[in-house]
This record gives C-alpha cells, sequence and structure tokens, in this order.
C-alpha cells in the first residue's frame, strides 16, 4: 500500500465516528475492531508461527472474565484490571507453549482444544467465582481519569488504539528476528533447529504474546457488552476467528484485520438482507464459496493481482508430523 | 460395585459409537489430512436420512441404516471432488475452513429442512430393559453395540483385506510412488473421504434411535471424533477402536464418580495427559498405515 | 486469476450494498422480537415466534390499534449472549422499534439489557426465569413469564399430596436449571423433605446414564428434572432402562407433555408437568374461550400440537405489548413504558398486570402468571390424580 494511501486510511479512521455517527454501524465498526485485535493474535501463532491453536477463545475468555470480575467485585479500575487480564492470558499462553513442547500439528491442535474445554467448563461449574451459567452482568464501561468512556464514539477510539497498538507489536515481531525465527520455525522445524534457532523459546514466545493480545480483546469485550458469560468459550467463537484469520490470508499482517472487518459485517448484513431462515445458511455457503476462490486468503490475492509479480506468500504446506 | 458395573456397560455402549466415529475420521483426518469439522454433519445426516427412511418410506430398521451409509458415501465423494480435490495443493488451514463452511451449511440447511424440533426415530425391539445382575440394558443398545461392532470388523477388512484398502494404505505412505505403480490417486482420495463419511452417517443411523435427532447433534459428535482419533494416533484403525471405548468408559465414570456438571471434563483431561505422557497417541507403536 | 478478482469485489460490493439498504416506511407499528431462531433450542425460539405471529395477526384482523397495523421484526439471537445484544442493537437503531419482546434465554436477556438503558426501549420477557433479571434495577423490563421462585411457590400447594419426602435434582447445567434446583430445593426444604442428590447435565447431553444411576443409589422417592423436553425424554427412557421407579416431577414448563408421550412413551407414564398453559383442555384455563381459540388457530396453521406449551408466550407477550401501545396512545418508547405499568389484561396464561420488583426508583415490571399441574396417564395428559380425586 503506499505511502497516500496509508495516510487516507489513517485519516478515515481517525475521524470515523464524525462521518459514520450511526450507532448501529459504529457498533459493528467497534465488534470489528475488538475482533480485529483478536483475529491479530491468532495470526501470531497460526499464520506465523505456522501452529493451530483452536483454543483461543480460551484466552480470550480468560481475558474478559478476569478483567469483568476484578471490576465488578473488587471495584478495581478499569486500566490495572485491563493489565491483569492481559497478565493472566499471558500466562495462559505460557502454559500452552510449555505443552507445545512435546506436540506438533494435530496433537497441538488437540491440547488447545481439551484447554479451552476444560477452562469452559469452570466457569460453568465454578459457581462462587464466576457466577456459571448467570454471567457477570453490569460489568462498568471503561474511564480515562474522570472522562467515562461509556459513549460508543469514546470506546471506538479506545478500541482503535488497542487495534494500532496490537498491529504495531505484530508488525515490529515479525519484521525482527524473532520474526524471521517463526518463518523458520513455520516452514522447516528440523531445519531451523539444525542452524540453531531455539523452537522452544520461540514457540513459547508466540503463545504468550499472542495469548495476551486476546486477552486485551478480551477485556475490551467485557467492557464493551457489559455482560460476560461461559459462552465467550463457545466453540464458535475460535471457529470465528480462525475464518478471520484464514479467509483474510493468514501470515499477512493486513490479512486478519480484512477478515475481522468483513466477517463482522457480513452477518450483520445478512441480517439486513435476508430473513432469519436464511442468514446462516447462506453464510455457510459464502465461506464455500470465498475459500474456493480465494484459497489463500483475500490479501494474499489482492496482492498477488495488483502487483504484476506475487509477492511471496504462505507456501501451502504447513508440515503436520 | 453394582454401580461400577452398570456405568462400565453404558460406557461401553457409548464407546462403541465412539470409535465408529473416530474411525471414520481418523482415515480422514490421519491419513487425507483435512481437518474435518463437517465430520458431525455427516452424523446428523445419517440419522435424519435413517429417520426419513422409517418413517416417512416405512422401510425397516436395517434398511434405514444401510440407506444411512449410502447417503453419507454419496454426500462424501461428491464434496471430495468437488471441493477438496480442487484445494489439494493448498494449505491444510485453506481445506480447514472449506469444511468449516460445508459445517455451517450443512447444519443449517437441515434446520431449515427438518426446523429444530428433535425427531424420535421408531425402532422395532422392544423397550423393556434386559436384566443381568445388577446391570439393566436396553435391547436396543445391544442392538446397536453389536452393529457397530460389525461395522468396525467391516472396515478392518476392508482396510487390510481389499485392493481398494491396499490402494488407500500405499496413497498415504508414499502418494508418488503409489501413483507410478497404477493407483489411481484421485479414487483413492474420493474413496476415502466417502468411506469415513460413511461410517460418520451409520453411526449416527444407529445412535438416532437411542436419543434424538435435532440438527445440532453433530457438534459434539465431531469434536468427541477428534478426540478418539488423537489419542489412538492419526490414521490408525486400533488406536481409534480402543479409544472411543476408553473415552466412553471414561467419561461414564467421571460423570458417575467425580461431578456430572465436569463430565466431559474428564474427557479432556484424560486427552492432555495421554499427549503429555505419550505424544503421538496410546498406540504410536502398532501398525499405522499412513 | 483475474476472473476471481472479479468474484471477489462482487462479494465485497454486495456486502456494502447490503448494508446500505434504506429502513423501513413508518406508518405500521413496529414491535422488534428476538428469539433463537437457531441452534440447539431453536426449536422454543420458533414456538414463541409462532404464538407472536398469531397475537400479530388476530389484532392487524381486528384493525390493528388505532387503525394502524402491527408490523413484526423478528431477529434470530443464535442462542447466543452477544448477538442478542447485536440483535437488540440493531432493532433500536436501524429499525426504530419502540419495544421489543425476547430474548428467550435468561443470558440473553441479561446481554440484551444493557441496549435498553441506553437507548430507553422497554423489553418484555416472554421465557426467562433467573431472578435476577428483575433484580437487578432496570426499568425497562418487564417480565410476564414466572421466576424460577414463583414457580416454586406454586408448587407449594401440592406438595403434600404429591408425597414428597425425599428428593432428588437433574437438571441442565444452565442458570435455569440451576435456578430451579435452588428455589425448589428451598421451597421443599421448608415443607420438610430432604433433599438427595443435585446432579447436572451439559444442555447437549444425551447419555445421563451416570446422574441416573448415582440418583437411583440416594433411594429417594421424587425426582425433579429442569431441562428441554429434548432432555426430558431422554432422561425418562434412560431412567426407565436403569429401572429408576420414582415419580418424576417436571419444572419450568418446557416438558411438552405430548411431546413426551410420543416420544418416551410408555417411560413418561405417570410424570408430573409443572405447566404454564394446558392446551389439552383449554377451557380449565383463567380465559377459556382465549385459550382454545388460540389452540385452534394453532392447529389450523399446522403447527406442531407439542409447541403449545412454549407458544403462548408469545402470544401473551405480543398482546401485552400491543396493549400497553393502546393505552399509550403512540407508539413511542418511554410512553410505552409508562403504559405497560397500567396494563391489565387477560393473556392465554391467565391474567397479566405488572408489580414492581428489584431494587427501589428502578423498579423492573414482574406479572404473576399462573401455574398449573398436569399429569401422565394411560398415555394422555389429565390433571394429576390427586386433583382429580376432588
Amino acid at each position: 500500500m503506499t505511502a497516500l494511501g496509508r495516510g487516507l486510511l489513517a485519516a478515515a479512521m481517525v475521524t470515523l465516528p464524525f462521518w459514520l455517527a450511526d450507532p448501529y454501524y459504529l457498533h459493528v465498526v467497534i465488534m470489528a475492531g475488538i475482533f480485529g485485535v483478536l483475529a491479530l493474535s491468532l495470526n501470531l501463532l497460526l499464520g506465523y508461527a505456522g501452529q493451530l491453536s483452536l483454543g483461543h477463545a480460551a484466552f480470550f475468555g480468560i481475558g474478559a472474565y478476569t478483567s469483568a470480575l476484578l471490576t465488578l467485585k473488587r471495584e478495581w479500575s478499569f486500566w490495572p484490571a485491563l493489565a491483569a487480564a492481559i497478565a493472566l492470558a499471558a500466562a495462559a499462553g505460557w502454559i500452552i507453549g510449555r505443552l507445545a513442547l512435546k506436540l506438533r500439528g494435530a496433537y497441538f491442535v488437540l491440547v488447545t482444544i481439551s484447554f479451552a474445554g476444560v477452562i469452559s467448563l469452570v466457569s460453568v461449574n465454578w459457581i462462587e467465582l464466576t457466577n456459571g451459567p448467570l454471567g457477570l452482568p453490569g460489568v462498568p464501561a471503561p474511564d480515562l481519569g474522570p472522562w467515562s468512556l461509556r459513549t460508543k464514539a469514546a470506546f471506538y477510539y479506545l478500541v482503535l488504539a488497542a487495534v494500532a497498538l496490537s498491529y504495531a507489536v505484530c508488525r515490529r515481531l515479525v519484521c525482527s528476528r524473532i520474526g524471521r525465527a517463526f518463518v523458520a520455525l513455520r516452514e522447516n522445524e528440523p531445519l531451523a533447529e539444525s542452524i540453531g534457532v531455539d523452537v522452544t523459546h520461540y514457540l513459547v514466545l508466540a503463545a504468550v504474546v499472542s495469548a495476551a493480545m486476546a486477552g486485551l480483546g478480551g477485556s475490551l469485550y467485557a467492557h464493551y457488552t457489559r455482560f460476560v458469560s461461559p459462552e465467550v468459550f463457545l466453540f464458535t467463537y475460535t471457529v470465528t476467528m480462525v475464518i478471520m484469520v484464514v479467509a483474510g490470508g493468514k501470515g499477512t499482517l493486513a490479512g486478519p484485520l480484512v477478515g475481522a472487518v468483513l466477517f463482522t459485517a457480513l452477518p450483520e448484513a445478512l441480517r439486513l438482507a435476508a430473513s432469519w431462515q436464511w442468514q446462516m445458511l447462506a453464510f455457510g455457503l459464502l465461506l464455500v464459496l470465498l475459500v474456493f476462490f480465494l484459497p489463500r486468503g483475500i490479501v494474499p490475492q489482492i496482492v498477488a493481482s495488483f502487483s504484476g509479480h506475487p509477492r511471496s506468500a504462505p507456501t501451502s504446506r504447513t508440515p503436520l508430523q | 460395585m453394582d454401580q461400577l458395573l452398570q456405568h462400565l456397560v453404558n460406557g461401553l455402549v457409548l464407546g462403541g459409537t465412539y470409535a465408529l466415529l473416530g474411525i471414520g475420521l481418523t482415515l480422514i483426518f490421519g491419513l487425507m489430512n483435512v481437518v474435518n469439522f463437517a465430520h458431525g454433519e455427516f452424523y446428523t445426516l445419517g440419522a435424519y436420512v435413517a429417520f426419513a427412511a422409517l418413517t416417512l418410506a416405512g422401510v425397516n430398521f436395517i434398511v434405514g441404516i444401510l440407506a444411512a451409509i449410502v447417503a453419507g458415501a454419496a454426500l462424501g465423494w461428491l464434496c471430495e471432488v468437488t471441493l477438496l480435490r480442487p484445494l489439494r495443493s493448498e494449505s491444510i488451514d485453506t481445506t480447514m475452513l472449506v469444511m468449516i463452511g460445508v459445517w455451517i451449511a450443512m447444519q443449517n440447511g437441515e434446520l431449515l429442512v427438518w426446523g429444530g424440533v428433535a425427531k424420535s426415530i421408531p425402532h422395532p425391539f422392544p423397550t423393556a430393559p434386559l436384566v443381568m445382575g445388577p446391570v439393566a440394558i436396553a435391547p436396543l443398545r445391544v442392538i446397536v453395540l453389536i452393529l457397530a461392532v460389525g461395522l468396525i470388523a467391516s472396515s478392518w477388512l476392508l482396510i487390510h483385506q481389499t485392493k481398494l484398502g491396499r490402494a488407500m494404505r500405499a496413497t498415504f505412505q508414499d502418494r508418488d510412488t503409489a501413483a507410478l505403480m497404477g493407483v489411481s490417486i484421485g479414487r483413492v482420495h474420493a474413496a476415502t473421504f466417502a468411506f469415513g463419511s460413511a461410517l460418520a452417517s451409520a453411526a449416527g443411523a444407529l445412535l438416532g434411535p437411542v436419543f434424538l435427532v435435532y440438527p445440532s447433534m453433530g457438534d459434539l459428535a465431531s469434536l468427541k471424533a477428534f478426540s478418539v482419533v488423537i489419542l489412538g494416533g492419526l490414521g490408525n484403525l486400533t488406536g481409534a477402536t480402543v479409544g472411543g471405548l476408553l473415552l466412553g468408559i471414561a467419561e461414564e465414570l467421571g460423570a458417575g464418580y467425580i461431578s456430572s456438571g465436569y463430565r466431559d471434563a474428564v474427557g479432556f483431561v484424560i486427552i492432555i495427559m495421554v499427549l503429555l505422557l505419550r505424544p503421538s497417541g496410546l498406540f504410536a507403536r502398532q501398525e499405522r498405515i499412513g | 486469476m483475474g476472473k476471481r478478482s472479479i468474484v471477489l469485489v462482487a462479494l465485497v460490493l454486495g456486502a456494502l450494498a447490503a448494508l446500505t439498504v434504506p429502513g423501513e416506511s413508518q406508518a405500521p407499528l413496529k414491535i422488534g422480537v428476538i428469539q433463537p431462531l437457531s441452534g440447539p433450542v431453536a426449536a422454543s425460539g420458533n414456538y414463541i415466534r409462532m404464538g407472536a405471529e398469531i397475537a400479530r395477526d388476530w389484532i392487524n384482523a381486528r384493525g390493528g390499534i388505532a387503525g394502524r397495523k402491527v408490523d413484526l421484526l423478528i431477529e434470530d439471537n443464535k442462542s447466543d449472549p452477544k448477538e442478542a445484544a447485536s440483535a437488540a442493537e440493531k432493532l433500536i437503531v436501524r429499525d426504530k422499534v419502540p419495544v421489543i419482546m425476547g430474548a428467550w434465554g435468561s443470558s440473553m436477556t441479561l446481554a440484551a439489557m444493557p441496549k435498553l438503558e441506553e437507548y430507553g426501549v422497554p423489553m418484555v420477557v416472554e421465557t426467562s426465569s433467573a431472578a435476577s433479571i428483575t433484580k437487578r434495577g432496570n426499568p425497562w423490563i418487564f417480565r410476564i413469564s414466572p421466576p424460577s421462585e414463583m414457580e416454586a411457590l406454586g408448587l407449594e400447594q401440592y406438595v403434600d399430596k404429591l408425597g414428597v419426602k425425599r428428593v432428588d435434582f437433574l437438571a441442565v447445567n444452565t442458570d435455569w436449571g440451576r435456578g430451579a434446583i435452588s428455589a425448589f430445593g428451598d421451597m421443599l426444604q421448608k415443607k420438610g423433605a430432604a433433599v438427595g442428590a443435585k446432579e447436572f447435565m451439559d444442555q447437549s447431553a444425551t447419555d445421563m446414564n451416570a446422574q441416573l444411576t448415582k440418583i437411583k443409589a440416594t433411594g429417594g422417592d421424587t425426582l425433579f428434572l429442569t431441562t428441554a423436553v429434548e432432555q426430558i425424554t431422554l432422561v425418562m427412557k434412560q431412567a426407565q432402562e436403569q429401572r429408576l421407579g420414582r415419580k418424576i416431577v417436571t419444572t419450568g414448563g418446557s416438558s411438552s407433555p405430548t411431546q413426551l408421550i410420543k416420544q418416551a412413551g410408555a417411560a413418561a407414564e405417570g410424570s408430573y408437568h409443572i405447566v404454564f398453559f394446558m392446551p389439552w383442555f383449554p377451557e380449565a384455563m383463567p380465559d377459556g374461550k382465549l385459550a382454545k381459540a388460540f389452540v385452534d388457530e394453532w392447529a389450523k396453521r399446522g403447527h406442531p400440537f407439542e409447541g403449545l406449551t412454549e407458544g403462548f408466550r408469545g402470544h401473551d407477550g405480543i398482546a401485552t405489548i400491543a396493549e400497553a401501545i393502546k393505552v399509550a396512545g403512540k407508539d413511542e418508547a418511554a410512553a410505552i413504558r409508562d403504559a405497560l405499568w397500567k396494563v391489565s389484561l387477560m393473556g392465554v396464561n391467565g391474567p397479566i398486570k405488572f408489580e414492581k420488583d428489584g431494587p427501589a426508583g428502578k423498579e423492573s415490571g414482574q406479572s404473576k402468571p399462573s401455574i398449573f399441574v398436569v399429569q401422565i396417564r394411560d398415555g394422555k395428559v389429565a390433571l394429576p390424580d390427586f386433583l382429580a380425586k376432588k
């Protein structure tokens, strides 16, 4: 993307609440932003480090619950609660990272699913802590000093900042030596190991940063929707994130964001366009068509068509051992 | 002690069906490398086909199950040829995503066609339970177990004794050599996916009368199937069979003795522990197809 | 390659075009409806929708409200609280509905509640049973379904006649199931019964043998069961297989005894059910004529009979809202809210009138619905034996 294009996009993002004042649209944009953070986080693990984590909703949910519980029950202010949410999610990511020491591919996938499953059941059954299926209503809105960030426009800026921060972190990571280690790890692990790349260290790092970012998304979600229930651990949330990353273009920086916007807007667009009987069926069919025509994802395809000679899109084989 | 026996029997029947689901998926996931999230939907499809056959067409029980198997195989074959084959050179995430789309489309399609109300599949067996000492079991469940065992045995025969089975094993061990030896790779892939899906549909047709039929019944089935596959080792038929039985029994015992709320957690915890201690599954050392 | 880009552009344009479709015209009276129309409880959500549509058609056949037709804007919450909140947002902001009915499950209702306060739009709650819904100090909530505590109170008068001495509980592991165990457990203990096992089942579980084996071992005489009709069917069948041999009482009104008879057969024989509508003998309802007319219209539309025990809620919710709009004289959210406090009407379940519930100054409205007990005897639904003897 050219510098002019980037500048225009940035200007549009910063001034958005002024030209898109309809609260419903703002709502969709805010949700897209939150899922953008989540998609970026999953992309680190899935697209760059090459590990398919299907338990990502666990980090999201841990972040959401931590933030909600601390502000509701301990009356913490939003910002320390946010920090705690990120920290706790990161800790969970560390556990998963350590587990990945021995497991790759399909086995890692299953462990992540199982981990998310256990956490989900804990949230439903440990009533004293989480209020169980009834959930935690009335999570307070965040505040910045004396100003409450209750309004949609204010929350939009908070989310925008989070997205920008996440994007920057990903970019820094990916364009550094760490990023190159990720790619080496993803493309050919034994070879990477043989030239001295500390595979363990990088996997754990990827998991921790990825989880921390998902925790950030979770906290934002909790304070925006003001209601947290065990449904945040539903497998459908993980599936949604996976769709956003893979359809948007894994292993690219813009792909997850494009995916987040598209797949937040699409179900809402279907809500407007089709009566409820057909919405989800149409969604499934559209997804199949999208993957069929754009198997590498949207962003790599656009990049390939517009730049004449395709930049090296991520290769198609993720080694499964 | 009485309770223990009852729990074990319950677990065995449940495990038999987990095994069926697992065998189908171990072929698809373990050999073809497709993360098939729609596997549970073939299970659901089998149940609905059996329902339609038995209530609308009025055929008998066995024919209903056969109809489900045929439907599963046909739709599986169609999926492979139209969706998976063109995407075969893409990454595993891409095929996974396309099967997620199929999953959403199939489930909501079923919701549209049949509605959300659960359906009950009639069966010809008496409802009074068979009592053997402290253990009571319904005749239907005994039949289901017998049929499941029969299907598992048939699968074994197919993989190990037939030409198609040999072709499958060859393809998934070394594709290029198999092609050089004259094996039609395309046909093998289609046949494998069709076979795996047919087994899932069979499991659905068998369990439909035991439980109820509703559009979202496949979600949990998919997840359990993946657990069984990885527990037993990818592509390992023996592993999937034993893994399925073990999972069923473990769940029953866990729900009975630990806590019913955490019932599914037992399965998850076992999986985590097995994978930590024996990362390639319980049966890594035994014969693996792929 | 080029062809693929065109498809991509078409997809994006299509999505954008759909987003910019202009809103509806303002003439009809719009009522929002949020229900789980897909996902595991799609059946219930659809029954509510069917009942709501009957209410709408009856109102419109009588000329509407002050000459204006009623229009139902129906949204699917996909059994997900996040979607319930999104649906509420869309209905209020895009469709400009002044009032909503929803959202079936308690956690979906709770998730939508902040939106009601944010925009100042009232919602009539037709099914959710969690006590917290009316206790949270949300003055935009008006509930016509009973919380579990009210339900338990409704059963209290029959406890001695039922002969409950040792009771076990088996409930779905949601707010509804847990709330029921807590409410009925307290009520039964106050009446001197002993509480044995409290077991749970996951909402999508199909095999409850483990829990039943444990319950069998307690030696109780009654099992209280709280879950949706599909699981009740499975529990009854498995209880029969294990020869549990004790009284079963289902709570929550979602038991659909007709469906149970069809699918559980002999396993359902003798069981008691707390329901809020008795479509088998509608004349026995507080407004017998209305109830019978509803049953007949439902049958005329070809809807399944077993859906009546839930579908009536959709009717009563819309009827309540319509009455409020009539009293308010306009379809404006705050006016409708004030009018809801003043309504007093007869629904299919019985009289509907809201009383204050919750913290002072921010009360929600709670009506006191009628509660009935029926029994399955000789393969048919009948009044319970202890009542029929009178």
